[in-house]
């Protein structure tokens, strides 16, 4: 088991300097004279330019300046934002727990809504039941989620009057403990529906055929002839056997969802990564933009290696085997 | 080798009847035919877009604001422009991105995945890596680096979003080329010494294609959302109208003009929905188990 933690992790880290590697070689194909960027539209003159080629490193060689990037990154220091005026690894330090506080949230009662909504769907004896959950997952899956987004807002908070739907605090409040949770709460409610209906189909779809593939298995058939009634069935056989494959799907569409974050804090202001990214790609910020691509792909390798790790405890064939070796 | 017209008569006819049978077993499928009808109807929607616009797609002239009515069937926008013609002019890019996106990331990727899968060796474990380099990234956040290191013109995108949904494709054909060419037909040709030109693209490539089709309809599919995004966060060629440009303009003005968003979102609902059926019935077409009714448990 340990070893195969090691190398899960070692082709992680591996994977991480390649993605450090293609950014910083993209960063190069911008166009245009980076000393230029730097001073503004004045002319440069050469002593400046000559001081600033050694501040960044600039007079060096391709390999040298990269090889300098990649250990900067590793201590921590991402770069600094012009805009911002910050470090960048404090913004996103300040910006990633409130992403990840949403996209949590949403994934958690997204997975576990699609997950019941698939087994409902495939183990139903009614196909017309079948075929409206099919009908609905299939709408919700075509919706791009901003505009799930904006139609809730429509809804709840500019025709209803209930919730709020800027930013994820009041600008003033007094608020104390109890009360100041539920205020921010208040605040969570819409993005974090319209993030769990965007999860819901996705889990739904996978989940309906996961448990349609396992109802053909020979051991359903065996189960029957024993005689173990359909309650029984369906929970000790058709629901464990049919989560292992939605349980890796969902892992490696993590990545899928931190994107969606990026739309979903636009709609609803919510100051976290994604609305961070948006931000910098507008202001060409491009130090924040590489830090967020790193971010990005850092969370994503992990929680893969989390999936990995998760389905090989799950699975006994996998435990086992890894356990032998 | 002779053939008398006869005979290649009854061939094209017989070729004739079987696109016509493929399409009345696709209208069999749950879904796929819906899907085709609505991809069939938006695309003669925004080719033919000057046949069934009132004005231009950048035309002023209206009473800006207006809710839908018998004149302005979709209501008019902040500037003044009647929706109904935006949203026709609209789709036309929105389509062409969906189309284009798709088939390069199908040129990219399908080459990636044949190379690798028909070689196999370190050339396959390189390109493999490379596909899920890309694949680490979210789709979306590659879009929004090429654009924030690119700009935003209009073919840029398209390739920027090709970019981003090439790996899927990748990995789908590489399958594809690693099953089919352990298989009899594909042992056959190389015993008879046909040409690995001829091996890929005459014996693999055609076996493989209701995969393909079914992925290159989902990746239209994926493309329309990217760049529904990419235009709702005005990161979208400005001179160009598309569904997410017009989402970006809605956002504003929720308040006031529900109509400025709730159509074109739909437009893009609408969309993608007909990819991702047709994609259903293509692969219930060819595979009737994946998505036929399952068994049900009884009592």
């Amino acid at each position: 088991m340990v070893r195969h933690i090691a190398g899960q992790l070692a082709q992680a880290v591996l994977l991480l300097i390649a993605v450090v590697i293609i950014i910083y070689c993209l960063l190069q194909l911008i166009p245009g004279d980076p000393i230029q960027a730097m001073v503004g539209d004045v002319p440069v003159p050469a002593a400046l330019r000559a001081a600033l080629e050694k501040r960044f490193q600039l007079d060096q060689p391709f390999l040298t300046r990269l090889i300098g990037y990649l250990g900067n990154i590793l201590h921590g220091d991402l770069g600094y934002s012009m805009t911002y005026r910050r470090p960048v690894l404090d913004i996103l330090a300040e910006r990633f727990p409130r992403t990840l506080l949403l996209a949590g949230i949403g994934y958690g009662f997204g997975i576990t809504i699609g997950i019941a909504i698939g087994i409902h769907s495939a183990v139903t004896k009614h196909r017309g039941v079948d075929q409206a959950w099919s009908s609905l997952v299939l709408i919700g899956y075509a919706m791009p989620t901003f505009w799930v987004g904006q139609l809730l807002v429509m809804a709840f908070s500019i025709q209803l009057g209930w919730l709020p739907t800027q930013g994820m605090g009041p600008m003033i409040s007094r608020a104390q403990g109890l009360d100041w949770i539920l205020e921010r709460a208040t605040y969570l409610v819409l993005p974090v529906l319209t993030y769990t209906i965007l999860e819901t189909t996705r889990v739904a779809r996978f989940m309906r055929a996961s448990v349609s593939e396992t109802l053909e298995q020979g051991y359903i058939v065996t189960a029957r002839q024993k005689g173990l009634s359909r309650r029984e069935i369906i929970m000790g056989h058709v629901v464990r056997n049919s989560i292992l494959p939605v349980i890796t799907v969902m892992g490696y569409s993590f990545g899928t969802a931190m994107g969606g974050a990026v739309l979903l804090e636009t709609v609803f202001s919510y100051p976290g990564v994604g609305s961070l990214m948006v931000e910098s790609v507008r202001q060409r910020d491009t130090q924040v933009i590489v830090g967020v691509v790193i971010l990005v792909a850092c969370s994503v390798v992990v929680m893969n290696v989390v999936v990995d790790l998760l389905y090989a405890w799950l699975d006994p064939r996998i435990r086992i085997a890894s356990a032998r070796r | 080798m002779s053939v008398d017209a006869n005979t290649i008569g009854r061939l094209q006819r017989s070729r004739k009847s079987a696109s016509l049978d493929l399409l009345r077993r696709l209208f069999r499928t749950r879904f796929g035919g819906i899907g085709l009808v609505i991809l069939m109807v938006i695309t003669l929607l925004s080719v033919f877009a000057p046949l069934f616009a009132t004005t231009g797609p950048l035309e002023l002239g209206a009473p800006s604001m207006q809710p839908p009515s018998g004149q302005y069937l979709l209501g008019t926008d902040s500037l003044g422009r009647d929706l109904r013609s935006v949203m026709l002019y609209a789709g036309r890019s929105s389509l062409t991105i969906g189309f284009c996106a798709a088939a390069m990331a199908f040129l990219i990727g399908g080459t990636v995945g044949a190379l690798a899968g028909y070689f196999r060796g370190p050339l396959a474990a390189v390109l493999l890596r490379i596909t899920d380099l890309f694949h680490t990234l979210p789709a979306i956040i590659i879009v929004l680096f090429s654009v924030s290191l690119l700009g935003a013109n209009f073919w840029l995108q398209v390739a920027a979003v090709a970019l981003a949904i090439w790996p899927i494709e990748a990995r789908i054909v590489y399958g594809q080329f690693i099953t089919l060419s352990e298989r009899e037909f594909v042992l056959a040709a190389r015993a008879a010494g046909l040409s690995t030109f001829h091996i890929i693209f005459r014996e693999i490539l055609p076996n493989a294609l209701p995969t393909v089709i079914v992925q290159v309809s989902l990746d239209a599919s994926t493309a329309i959302l990217i760049e529904a995004g990419l235009g709702f966060l005005g990161l979208s060629d400005p001179t160009v109208p598309s569904w997410g440009e017009m989402l970006n303009r809605g956002q504003e003005y929720l308040e006031l003009a529900w109509w400025m968003s709730v159509f074109p979102g739909a437009a893009i609902c609408v969309a993608v929905l007909g990819f991702n059926l047709f994609a259903d019935g293509v692969t219930e077409m060819f595979n009737p188990r994946a998505s036929a009714a399952p068994p049900k448990l009884e009592g």
